[in-house]
């Protein structure tokens, strides 16, 4: 009951097309083409309660349109989804008070007042009891340091505290359900920071089930220990985030700083050459092999600091889509 | 009940704070409805070239164009003008996410105009009124009747002003369709004219639609041209169009809903 099943869920776009030019103007008049769009072609999963998903994919690979389905903004082609035992298509008061959703390139806040207007709004909206909703704001105006925000003009608000002040507004009725659409796009590394910090918080202490995308890989590592990988509409990955990395990623990346680059140096010795910037080689090795290649480049190299790490966790999503798309 | 009309008091001070910010734009959109009146009263005055015009004489007129200029402002809707563009651009989709129909926020914002400007251009009314020395009869009983068919009618032409609207779901340019409402507003809802003045099958084709009942209905019984009998039945015709519209509403909202692809949002 309080968490989200996805069935076969399938949303399909149609789509006018036309070729350039004003003939095909012209014929476009009399006989339209039309070009089915499978935004999402039957994904299916489980999500539950007070779990933090983070879903992943490039533009156009169907997240969002998920998250718009989910939140019942969008009604699917086919397939079923229940969140908190509601079909969210149906846009029942019950449901749409209980969820949230924050969308990074869409503003909920009143643009020309300010923000504490706009949570009036939602204060009577969503029929939120005066000492909830003093106390509610009490607490993320701490959380997020609104104190100086909330009555400034939305308009003139830099994106970051429009931004929190959007997260705040989305929250202010508790949601047990949030889909954060790209929350951090376009805000500084330390709003970024902050906001990531905020979103952990309020599902600790609330609980919430919280579905994420975003572009940032930072924030689905910070957040997330389950993500979905999601490709041209179709789940590649389901798991853990870490079982991902080490499935799709069987190597390390070892970089080396060198005293001086000895005679006859062959890198390909050790392993992949990856990227050399003067003195400073990254090799790339198989997992197992690491500890040894390690202990050699050490013993016949004059190595002045060295360190072992995962590939970036881009790479290897970058590396599914490839592997599924070949 | 008393939750529903919290929030509704909440929702029209905040669009009326909204509002404020554009006090200029506000005033203007303001003057252009006198303008227009006032330009169709001087039309038809030199018309008549100080003879009677299908009943109307000169005070007549002036007490015809003075009364729509009120009521028309009473019972003005532009949603058919602004939602095309949040439905294309997206940015219904936060509304959508509320748990109350958007429809309930655009006429928190219609009351909040309403408020607004009638403040400022009441004295402008009795300005205009004591330069054009209108003939108005009205009785305090036709004052009392006044006020439900003025508000019948400022909801009928919300509630159809709306459903012509929610079209923009299917599609992206809806503008022919508000020109035949506007049309439709302009020639049979009184606003160019008396309805006395049209063609004999233009105006029984007037009483057949939902026009008349929005603008020209109420004028008409103000200025005390409706026989007594014509005005429960008149009434009860509002009431009927705005059931009828009401329920347009929920069906072609259900559907349109399915159709929203929440573009970019």
């Amino acid at each position: 009951m309080g968490g989200i099943t996805v069935t076969d869920l399938t949303k399909i776009y149609r789509v006018h097309e036309r070729d350039a030019g004003l003939a095909a103007a012209l014929r476009s008049l009399a006989k339209r083409k039309y070009r089915e769009v499978r935004a999402v072609g039957g994904v299916s999963f489980e999500v539950g309660a007070g779990e933090v998903v983070g879903f992943l994919g490039p533009n156009g690979a169907g997240k969002t349109t998920t998250l718009k389905m989910l939140s019942g903004l969008l009604h699917p082609t086919s397939g079923e989804a229940r969140v908190l035992g509601h079909v969210p298509w149906r846009r029942e008061k019950e449901y749409l008070r209980q969820i949230s959703m924050v969308m990074g390139n869409r503003s909920q806040l009143i643009w020309d007042i300010p923000a504490i207007d706009s949570f009036l709004v939602n204060q009577a909206v969503y029929r939120i009891p005066e000492p909830q909703f003093r106390q509610t704001v009490k607490e993320l105006t701490e959380l997020l340091d609104l104190g100086a925000l909330l009555n400034k003009q939305v308009r003139s608000l830099s994106l970051g505290e429009r931004m929190k002040c959007e997260l705040a507004a989305s929250l202010l009725h508790r949601p047990s359900v949030l889909f954060l659409d790209e929350p951090t796009i376009g805000v500084d590394v330390t709003m970024q920071t902050r906001i990531r910090q905020f979103v952990a918080e309020y599902n600790r202490t609330h609980g919430a089930t919280i579905i994420l995308t975003s572009h940032y890989m930072a924030d689905v590592t910070a957040l997330c220990r389950r993500v979905i990988v999601i490709h041209h509409g179709r789940i590649l990955y389901d798991g853990d985030l870490n079982e991902l990395v080490e499935r799709m990623a069987p190597f390390k990346l070892i970089e080396i700083d060198l005293e001086h680059e000895p005679n006859g140096l062959d890198p390909g010795r050790y392993g992949e050459l990856i990227r050399r910037e003067g003195q400073k080689l990254v090799l790339q090795v198989p997992k197992a092999e690491t500890p040894a290649v390690t202990a050699r480049l050490l013993a016949e190299l004059p190595v002045l600091d060295l360190s072992v790490e995962d590939p970036p966790i881009e790479e290897v999503i970058d590396r599914v889509f490839q592997e599924r798309a070949a | 009940m008393i939750a529903a009309v919290r929030t509704y008091r909440v929702l029209v001070s905040v669009a009326l704070a909204n509002m404020m910010q554009y006090r200029a734009v506000m005033l203007l959109w303001a003057a252009w409805g006198v303008v227009a009146p006032m330009v169709s009263l001087a039309v038809w005055t030199a018309a008549a070239r100080g003879r009677s015009l299908a009943g109307f004489d000169r005070a007549e007129l002036a007490g015809y164009f003075l009364v729509t200029m009120v009521v028309s402002h009473l019972t003005t809707a532009w949603d058919m003008e602004v939602f095309s563009y949040e439905v294309q651009s997206g940015r219904l989709s936060p509304r959508l996410l509320r748990p109350m129909l958007p429809v309930f926020q655009s006429a928190a914002d219609n009351i909040a105009y309403k408020l607004c400007t009638v403040a400022v251009l009441f004295p402008v009314w009795l300005l205009i009124g004591l330069i054009v020395r209108p003939s108005i009869h009205l009785t305090l009983e036709r004052a009392l009747l006044l006020l439900p068919a003025v508000c019948l009618a400022a909801a009928l032409a919300f509630v159809w002003g709306y459903c012509v609207a929610l079209v923009a779901f299917w599609t992206t340019n809806i503008r022919a369709i508000n020109q035949l409402y506007w049309t439709g507003m302009t020639f049979l809802a009184g606003r160019l004219a008396p309805l006395a003045l049209l063609p004999p099958a233009l105006r029984t084709l007037a009483g057949y639609l939902p026009f008349r009942w929005m603008l020209s209905f109420p004028v008409e019984l103000a200025l005390g041209r409706l026989p007594a009998a014509e005005i429960p039945a008149g009434l009860v015709w509002q009431a009927s169009w705005l059931v009828a519209g009401i329920c347009a509403f929920r069906l072609i909202w259900a559907q349109g809903i399915r159709s929203y692809s929440a573009v970019g949002a």
